[in-house]
């Protein structure tokens, strides 16, 4: 490597240099982004296995002393009351965020394709119109929509939710589905439907396993949406038992003592749900699946 | 294998006529060749044909049937495209069953069919693999098993060679070509490239604007053009087409450059020219049937060298004439620098006269 060194000309071992310096740079970025992102993952996880009181020392414990999962057994424990209400509560959560993220995909595949493939009158006013929606702000709609769901009677009913979700996540949701298919090449539909397919098949057997990287992007992006939304909920629904997890959990607050390991526990099992899906569907994420159909 | 027909073939698209009343008929095993700069229409007749956009009127038939109503996947037919199409999650040897999964073959013939195919196209060892992990050219020799795997009754072919580079072009060209032979195919296909229509095709068409401008054997569109566009599309370097004043004086017949000077025609070329609707005659001629002298010859016509391209074998030098670029080969040991004055003279055998306002061909009779 010296003699490589020596003989390199001046400009290049310079250039080189100046290339490490950033390369260095761009990793402290990324250890700090690293740690930004990790320290409060961390303290969650530390702290839900501390005992109340030890979860309020000062200074803080950095590794409690008598690490306990007591604040696990009690949340996922059916018997007691705060284990029912976390576990309905969660079960809510699963139940509204699963009909959203199904609901939604039954309707953004065909509504994208369609986008992407027809040509229709009102075609671009359409697609606009459905991206109109993100123009404002969530909040904006509260209102209106509640007075909405109470004239069609749905306050206080996952369907309420379910149908929100589904009006805030689809507009993306087939914005999303709509560039994979603009990305398949028109050319192996028609091949397959020459081929002896017809144009349903022709979708069902090409189109279809090619978008499935876009479709679970898709539906990560619904279920997420859904599973974190909290002022809907909190809007919509007043019985205990129908409250999904993010209204659910703010209950370890109270007045006059807040039960921080137990909050930490269950937030910490809030997210593995959605941490589950990502490592799950991350290999579906593979690039470039459409390589090689076509030579551009 | 089948003969197709095309009867009045129209396709609208809001009010533009991308194709115009294109008539012709393929004959059974025959190879046509669909050609024509980008845009006139030649893709949207093959798309016609294979039924993947609606007709606006006409009829197309296949075999015996008429097939404008029917689905692509029942006018039996297959096609190669110009991106090929692979289905890129699908294996080669899955790729080359899938028209015969479609058609519902019991296993073991789709397994013989397949392997078949593969035997013929030199690609046994490549079944496994995924369409992106092959070369280009192989790539192309699946798109074209996909299609002969079926026995289709015709073959469509949308420009397959254009993605390949310029060697392995070549030698597809002469692959296909040994398939038509071998396998009788009735093949339709289209390219830009009036080259591969020329060396390929037994019948070539050929399209501009949405209209079919002629549709004959390559050696009688070379010798017999029915237009100027024709003239100019097919061949390389283009026909030379010079705009000229004819006029007609007992029995014979000259034609006169705004630059001062004339040519004196045969008597044939006269009969023709008598026959122009106006004036304006247009002079074609190729490349080879100009003679260049150094030195002033009778009947010759001066000009100046512009550019001289030697290729090896031949050296093309081009000048102007009456505004016109005109190309003439020469034997590479005639030397000629540019801005040298030369003098031209026209084979009157070989020469073409074009109508100045038609356009079309004019003829002795």
């Amino acid at each position: 490597m010296s003699t490589i060194a020596e003989t390199a000309p001046r400009g290049q071992t310079h250039r080189r240099m100046r290339i490490d310096g950033w390369r260095w740079g761009g990793r402290i970025f990324l250890a700090f982004m690293l740690l930004y992102t990790a320290l409060p993952m961390i303290w969650m996880l530390i702290t839900s296995i501390k005992s109340g009181f030890a979860a309020m020392q000062f200074p803080p414990q950095w590794w409690p002393d008598q690490p306990t999962l007591a604040s696990y057994q009690k949340l996922l424990d059916p018997q007691n009351s705060v284990g029912q209400d976390f576990l309905r509560f969660f079960w809510n959560s699963l139940f509204v965020s699963t009909a959203t993220t199904v609901l939604s995909v039954i309707v953004a595949v065909p509504a994208a394709y369609a986008f992407s493939r027809f040509t229709f009158p009102g075609r671009n006013f359409l697609f606009f119109a459905v991206l109109l929606r993100n123009m404002f702000p969530a909040v904006i709609f509260l209102v209106p929509l509640f007075i909405l769901m109470r004239a069609i009677g749905l306050v206080n009913t996952h369907g309420s939710l379910i149908l929100t979700y589904l009006t805030f996540g689809l507009p993306l949701a087939i914005w999303l589905l709509k560039g994979f298919y603009d990305n398949i090449p028109v050319q192996l539909e028609q091949a397959a439907r020459i081929d002896g397919a017809t144009r349903f098949q022709a979708f069902m057997l090409i189109v279809m396993p090619l978008s499935a990287p876009g479709i679970i992007a898709t539906a990560i992006y619904s279920f997420i949406g859904a599973w974190n939304e909290y002022i809907y909920a909190y809007t919509f629904l007043s019985k205990n038992e129908q409250l999904t997890l993010p209204v659910g959990i703010q209950r370890f607050f109270s007045e006059n003592t807040t039960d921080f390991p137990g909050l930490m526990a269950a937030s910490f099992m809030m997210s593995v749900p959605v941490v589950v899906l990502f490592l799950v569907l991350q290999r579906y994420f593979v690039r470039a699946l459409t390589e090689g159909a076509v030579k551009h | 294998m089948a003969h197709v027909v095309l009867k009045d073939l129209v396709k609208t698209y809001r009010g533009f006529k991308a194709v115009n009343e294109v008539s012709l008929t393929v004959n059974d095993g025959e190879f046509v060749a669909l050609v024509g700069p980008s845009g006139c229409g030649k893709t949207t007749t093959l798309n016609l044909v294979a039924g993947l956009i609606p007709i606006t009127s006409g009829d197309i038939v296949i075999g015996d049937r008429v097939v404008n109503d029917l689905d692509p996947k029942d006018r039996d037919i297959a096609m190669v495209f110009q991106n090929y199409a692979l289905y890129p999650q699908k294996s080669v040897y899955m790729n080359l069953a899938f028209p015969l999964q479609m058609r519902k073959l019991p296993k073991d013939e789709i397994d013989r069919k397949v392997r078949e195919a593969a035997r013929v196209l030199d690609m046994t060892q490549l079944l496994e693999r995924k369409p992106r992990e092959l070369s280009g050219g192989q790539q192309q020799r699946v798109a074209l098993g996909r299609a002969l795997v079926r026995d289709p009754a015709v073959f469509l072919m949308d420009e397959p060679l254009s993605n390949l580079d310029a060697k392995l072009r070549v030698q597809m060209r002469s692959e296909i070509k040994r398939f038509h032979q071998d396998l009788k195919a009735t093949i339709i296909y289209v390219t830009h490239d009036q080259l591969e229509a020329v060396t390929m095709a037994d019948r070539m068409a050929v399209m501009n604007g949405g209209y079919l401008q002629q549709y004959d054997s390559p050696a009688q569109v070379f010798a017999h053009p029915a237009n100027m566009f024709v003239a100019s599309f097919v061949g390389s370097p283009a026909m030379s087409l010079i705009p000229l004043e004819a006029s007609t004086a007992n029995g014979g017949a000259v034609l006169t450059s705004a630059e001062g000077w004339s040519l004196d025609l045969s008597q044939r070329n006269a009969r023709k020219v008598q026959r122009a609707t106006s004036k304006k005659v247009v002079l074609g001629a190729r490349h080879s049937t100009i003679k260049l002298h150094k030195s002033a010859v009778p009947g010759a016509i001066p000009a100046k060298a512009y550019t001289v391209e030697p290729t090896g074998d031949v050296t093309f030098v081009q000048a102007f004439l009456s505004g016109a670029i005109v190309n003439i080969s020469v034997s590479p040991n005639i030397a000629v620098t540019p801005d040298e004055r030369i003098w031209l003279e026209f084979d009157q055998e070989r020469m073409h006269l074009f109508d100045g306002e038609t356009e079309t061909a004019l003829e002795a009779n």
